[in-house]
């Protein structure tokens, strides 16, 4: 995509360039792809979340949705809350939308604050919402096994909070991990008490290569995942899937030499990023993969799904790509 | 009846989709007629297979005869599992007469004296296929009925299809027992592997239609041929293009059917070589990668790609050598050439390893590849 405004490569928050600043967002607004991102800045291991408290939301399977901004939502009122959506299930249960098949567990709700998964100041901390459950048989030595997660963030998501009014809360992106019916249970709960709406995020295959370029350039301590792209081809008499994996060290060779502004990302280099990527496999397949549907792209920071499922791996780069998939989400609700 | 052995043919007949049990269990020919009149096919298949049980009971059935219904069910549904190809080599050129009674001797006994906690079965085929079943034990645990492996040999081809599914460790056994049954010097696996058993034999055996250069007659372009649409205003483009597409696609591929492949896995360490204006990569070291194509019908869908627009025609030959390579693992290096500037040329490294161990692509910072490669 050329980039239409002439403006591209001087964006406005480059002088907070000195002050560490978070991704910066230009023209993305409408649905049109930004012609250029600022890079985050090296991973602030102090500054950030401890690792530790943020490290349950590794490794594990997120589907994304985006939610408009919730009305009256108060942090203060997160353990009424809890009881609430608590009731909310246990009624459900009874109207006859079983959530589990055979042995009645009671469901216990925890809703807390994650006040460190955030991008500036005028973010939301992040809201979790729990799902566990305890047999009732022993209540004693309660062994509650988590069932379900939910939460609720804002990295940097300015853009939304600066146009919203004073009653709204503005946590756009959803992430849950956990069987669906407690998802559609737990998201029906806050859109009636919120008067919000969820809405499934799906990843188009265009920000899917803003993610492989981005993820691809940053560093990692030790190099132990390739670059995968997963492709689609599905509208064959039999269809067919294609992985590409990259050596991490030669896929980041690759993107060191495209990325020339420093501090910057341009759509331009991204487009050359892939078509490289894309002519290396033509020369030997003669396939060109640009006809074909990009649908997973996975490196060493994280693994994000077209469907909408993301799975973080590197804790130090939590925040940027939450970063990204808040300015994705908000780009969705407007 | 041993009730492992009950349990196990329950299992067995379980496993069977219910309108095929009475002709399964006709083909294993252990009840008699009359005996299978007693069943009522039409129950469901939990009942059904308690009635057989029954009736094996009857008969007092034991581990071998539970092992042929096994064998029958896998020969009627080899696709269930993965096959993998080996080719045993031979030195010398002399033909020997395939003796039945003498392999399976051979075989059991060069199988037993290492692992006495086997059961071992054998079943002939009229195609000349011997299907072998083996269930793995351990030196101090019976054998495992659940735990097998198929070894399908064809007596007058070098070939053997096998099915280790579990307990890859004693896969080096099993080779051993077959070179020497077989009388032949050393076995090695091919880079082959699929769920389609026939299409492994269709590519082993050559039987697929090969795409021989045959010459396709252009029809006559006629003159004064009333157009096919009445509307004049459609037209079709690229008409030439597309036949053309589709003459070089049936050339390569040829007519017939495909042998059915799930998958094709490509290991490159080419050098990258950018087209592009900007000034990418340049690095004397190969650009690493792997690339797997999946499909549940492989070749055909890599067949459609150039008329769908997809990919060029003719498709890259690393694509469609699979089946006149018979090999879906391909590992591709460079090959340095003497006029520097030439082309590419792409070369095939055979995987020659014993008992079949697999490489894994282990991405090892230490460990350097060689700038400059041995030809082939």
């Amino acid at each position: 995509m050329e980039s239409a405004d002439g403006v591209a490569r001087t964006l406005p928050s480059i002088g907070r360039l000195s002050r560490g600043p978070p991704f910066g967002r230009a023209h993305g607004r409408f649905g049109l792809s930004p012609s250029g991102r600022l890079l985050p800045p090296a991973p602030r291991s102090q500054e950030n979340a401890d690792p530790q408290k943020t490290a349950f939301l590794l490794r594990k399977q997120w589907t994304l949705y985006s939610v408009t901004p919730l009305y009256r939502f108060s942090n203060a009122h997160l353990r009424d809350y809890a009881r609430l959506l608590s009731a909310f299930i246990a009624a459900e249960k009874q109207k006859g939308l079983a959530v589990e098949v055979g042995v009645e567990l009671a469901i216990k709700v925890a809703v807390s604050s994650l006040p460190d998964l955030k991008g500036s100041d005028q973010d939301q901390a992040a809201i979790l919402v729990q799902l566990s459950s305890r047999s009732p048989a022993s209540p004693k030595n309660s062994e509650e096994k988590l069932i379900w997660s939910g939460w609720f963030c804002c990295v940097s998501g300015d853009d939304l909070s600066e146009n919203v009014a004073e009653d709204f809360t503005c946590l756009p992106l959803f992430l849950a991990n956990g069987a669906e019916c407690y998802t559609s249970i737990v998201g029906s709960w806050f859109q009636k008490t919120f008067d919000c709406c969820f809405r499934r995020l799906a990843i188009s295959p265009l920000n899917l290569s803003w993610m492989a370029a981005m993820w691809t350039g940053c560093k990692v301590d030790k190099t132990t995942s390739a670059m995968e792209l997963v492709f689609s081809v599905p509208c064959l008499p039999q269809p067919l899937d294609i992985s590409y994996a990259i050596h991490p060290e030669d896929a980041k060779a690759l993107w060191d030499t495209v990325q020339k502004t420093p501090g910057e990302i341009t759509q331009e280099e991204v487009d050359v990023f892939m078509d490289c990527l894309y002519s290396h496999f033509h020369r030997h397949f003669k396939i060109h993969l640009s006809a074909t549907k990009l649908v997973k792209v996975s490196t060493a920071i994280a693994s994000a799904h077209c469907d909408g499922i993301i799975k973080f791996l590197q804790s130090q780069y939590l925040t940027g790509v939450l970063m990204l998939l808040t300015e994705l989400a908000i780009s969705q609700i407007q | 009846m041993d009730e492992t052995v009950a349990e196990y043919i329950r299992r067995t007949v379980l496993k069977i989709p219910r309108d095929e049990i009475k002709t399964m269990l006709q083909k294993w020919g252990f009840l008699s007629e009359t005996q299978l009149q007693t069943i009522n096919f039409h129950q469901i298949k939990e009942n059904i297979s308690q009635d057989v049980v029954q009736l094996c009971e009857e008969n007092s059935a034991d581990i071998k005869q539970a092992a042929v219904l096994d064998i029958i069910y896998n020969h009627i549904y080899p696709n269930k599992r993965v096959w993998s190809v080996y080719q045993m080599n031979k030195t010398g050129e002399e033909t020997e007469f395939f003796d039945l009674t003498d392999f399976k001797k051979k075989f059991k006994r060069r199988l037993r004296s290492a692992l006495k906690n086997v059961t071992i079965n054998f079943r002939e085929y009229e195609d000349n296929a011997i299907w072998i079943r083996i269930a793995w034990g351990t030196p101090y645990t019976k054998p495992n009925q659940y735990k097998t492996s198929y070894v399908v040999y064809h007596s007058q081809t070098p070939y053997v299809f096998v099915s280790a599914s579990v307990l890859k460790s004693n896969l080096p056994l099993l080779c051993q027992a077959l070179v020497v049954a077989s009388n032949y010097h050393d076995i090695r696996e091919m880079e082959l592997r699929s769920h389609s058993l026939n299409s492994l034999k269709d590519i082993v055996f050559k039987r697929y239609s090969q795409n021989f250069q045959t010459y396709c007659p252009r029809p006559l372009q006629e003159r004064n041929v009333a157009p096919e649409s009445a509307d004049l205003r459609i037209i079709q483009e690229n008409r030439h293009e597309k036949e053309r597409i589709q003459r070089v696609n049936r050339e390569v591929f040829g007519d017939g059917p495909q042998p059915q492949l799930e998958f094709a896995q490509y290991k490159l360490e080419t050098m990258f070589k950018s087209d592009s204006k900007m000034d990418v990569l340049d690095k004397k070291e190969p650009f690493r990668c792997m690339v797997k194509f999946s499909s549940p019908h492989l070749l055909e869908s890599l067949k459609s790609l150039a008329p769908a627009g997809m990919a060029d025609a003719p498709l890259s030959p690393l694509l469609t050598c699979i089946p006149q390579k018979a090999r879906n693992y391909f590992k591709i290096r460079e090959k340095k050439s003497l006029f520097p500037g030439s082309f590419m040329k792409i070369i095939f490294k055979d995987h020659y390893r014993a008992w079949g161990r697999r490489d894994s692509w282990n991405i090892d910072v230490s460990k350097k590849f060689p700038s400059s490669f041995s030809g082939y």
